[in-house]
């Protein structure tokens, strides 16, 4: 029997037939869905992470002197950030399996997802997703701890001169704020530095850096906002009402 | 059915493929077309002796066969053919490889008796001789490019790798080409 014969028989004997076409077009699909999944996860990391910069206190890393090196390992989202490679590395796979994901070089299918990422990632930061999720992530996952609670344990630190809460009273040289423990602080801010940004009314969440002097009593060098979604929008919004009032 | 090679001649490749899928028959015009240039491929980046080369072939069609229905039309067919008869003959050669059975001398003696003009048999088993010294990346770039006419692009859906990488594994196999070839006083 000739070459050409052979194969055909045995195609024949042993009723060999194509694979069908759907299997091809569902295994692209897949490879594509995979692939969206990966960079839909991979920006939502990217933005969880722009969210815990933007909460990060890096005026504590100047004061914190010899605990420079805990504070950073505290702060950093390590589980965002390996969640982040983790899902790029997997979308630069599914692509490179997509049937033409071969004509790219490695280092532009890694600056194309990189890119992607931080595009899409960005984006949902800015539209507030990103402290939204993180904190549904953080009810839903318990061995998680969230960046609020994080930063609240920071700012829950009188003995080494942090403290933040929501405002309960306001007086002439001093406040009154309600911790995260529900301890109450009188805090003196006759030398405290309180720039535009801080607004001393009742329900405002401020920290503050200065010294202990009781059990419940404060000297308060810096008050800062506390920070978080939308602050800064309704700090502008709290500057513009007080020009107005001072016109 | 039967069909003969007139009727073969008269189909483009892609009336194959579709003829083939609704009558096996036609299938065999692939073979017509592509099994001698295949198969002289195979000998090529391998240095397989015949039988094998032939084994290797009857394998890749019966893969060509199964994966037929992914045939992506915007490719030319030789690539995907290339392609797959390509993976074959590496999966087929990383085995021998490992168990170290190849008989790399027979199918230099299978590849050289194509040509019967001596100086271009010597030539062709000095062009083996090097070529056999290059590791596969390189001796896969040079083949396709130089003993099968293809240009960058099917280099590039056969090797499944970027046209860029494809100009500059040849670039880089040439110049180990030249290298091997003067530590043998070979002069091209």
């Amino acid at each position: 029997m000739s070459d050409i014969n052979r194969f055909l028989d045995k195609i024949k004997r042993e009723d060999i037939k194509p694979k069908p076409k759907w299997q091809f077009t569902t295994k692209n699909i897949l490879v594509w869905l995979l692939y969206f999944c990966f960079v839909i996860i991979g920006s939502i990391s990217f933005s969880v992470i722009l969210f815990a910069i933007q909460q990060t206190d890096f005026v504590l890393l100047s004061h914190f002197g010899h605990s420079k090196l805990e504070l950073l390992l505290s702060v950093l989202p390590f589980l965002w950030i390996v969640l982040l490679v983790v899902f790029i590395l997997g979308s630069i796979f599914a692509i490179y399996n997509s049937k033409r994901g071969y004509k790219f070089t490695f280092s532009k299918l890694v600056g194309f997802n990189v890119g992607l990422s931080i595009l899409l990632g960005t984006m949902f930061f800015i539209a507030g997703g990103a402290g939204w999720f993180e904190n549904a992530f953080a009810l839903r996952a318990g061995f998680y701890e969230s960046i609020q609670n994080r930063k609240e344990k920071i700012w829950q630190n009188p003995e080494k001169g942090n403290i933040a809460g929501i405002i309960t009273k306001v007086f002439d040289n001093y406040i009154e704020i309600k911790d995260f423990d529900d301890n109450i602080w009188q805090i003196g801010i006759d030398s405290a530095f309180i720039p535009p940004s801080v607004f001393l009314e009742l329900g405002e969440k401020v920290k503050v850096e200065g010294v202990k002097v009781t059990e419940n009593e404060f000297s308060a060098k810096d008050i800062m906002p506390w920070g978080g979604k939308g602050m800064r929008k309704k700090i502008r919004e709290k500057m513009k009402n007080r020009l107005k009032q001072n016109k | 059915m039967f069909i003969t090679k007139d009727n073969c001649k008269s189909l483009s490749d892609k009336e194959i493929i579709s003829k083939s899928i609704e009558e096996l028959d036609y299938f065999k015009c692939l073979y017509e077309r592509y099994g001698n240039k295949l198969k002289r491929y195979i000998t090529k980046i391998s240095g397989f002796n015949a039988d094998e080369a032939d084994d290797i072939l009857q394998n890749s069609f019966i893969s060509i066969w199964k994966n037929i229905n992914s045939y992506d039309d915007s490719l030319k067919l030789s690539s995907f053919i290339y392609r797959i008869v390509h993976n074959e003959t590496i999966s087929h050669w990383r085995k021998l490889k490992s168990k170290e059975k190849r008989n790399k001398q027979f199918g230099m003696n299978m590849y050289i008796e194509e040509d019967k003009n001596e100086d271009k048999i010597k030539r062709n088993f000095e062009v083996k001789e090097v070529l056999d010294k290059l590791s596969l990346k390189y001796k896969e770039v040079l083949v396709l490019k130089f003993l099968e006419n293809m240009d960058y692009e099917e280099i590039s859906n056969i090797l499944k790798i970027p046209e860029g990488t494809v100009a500059t594994r040849i670039n880089r196999a040439k110049k180990a080409f030249v290298k091997i070839a003067r530590s043998k006083n070979i002069k091209f």
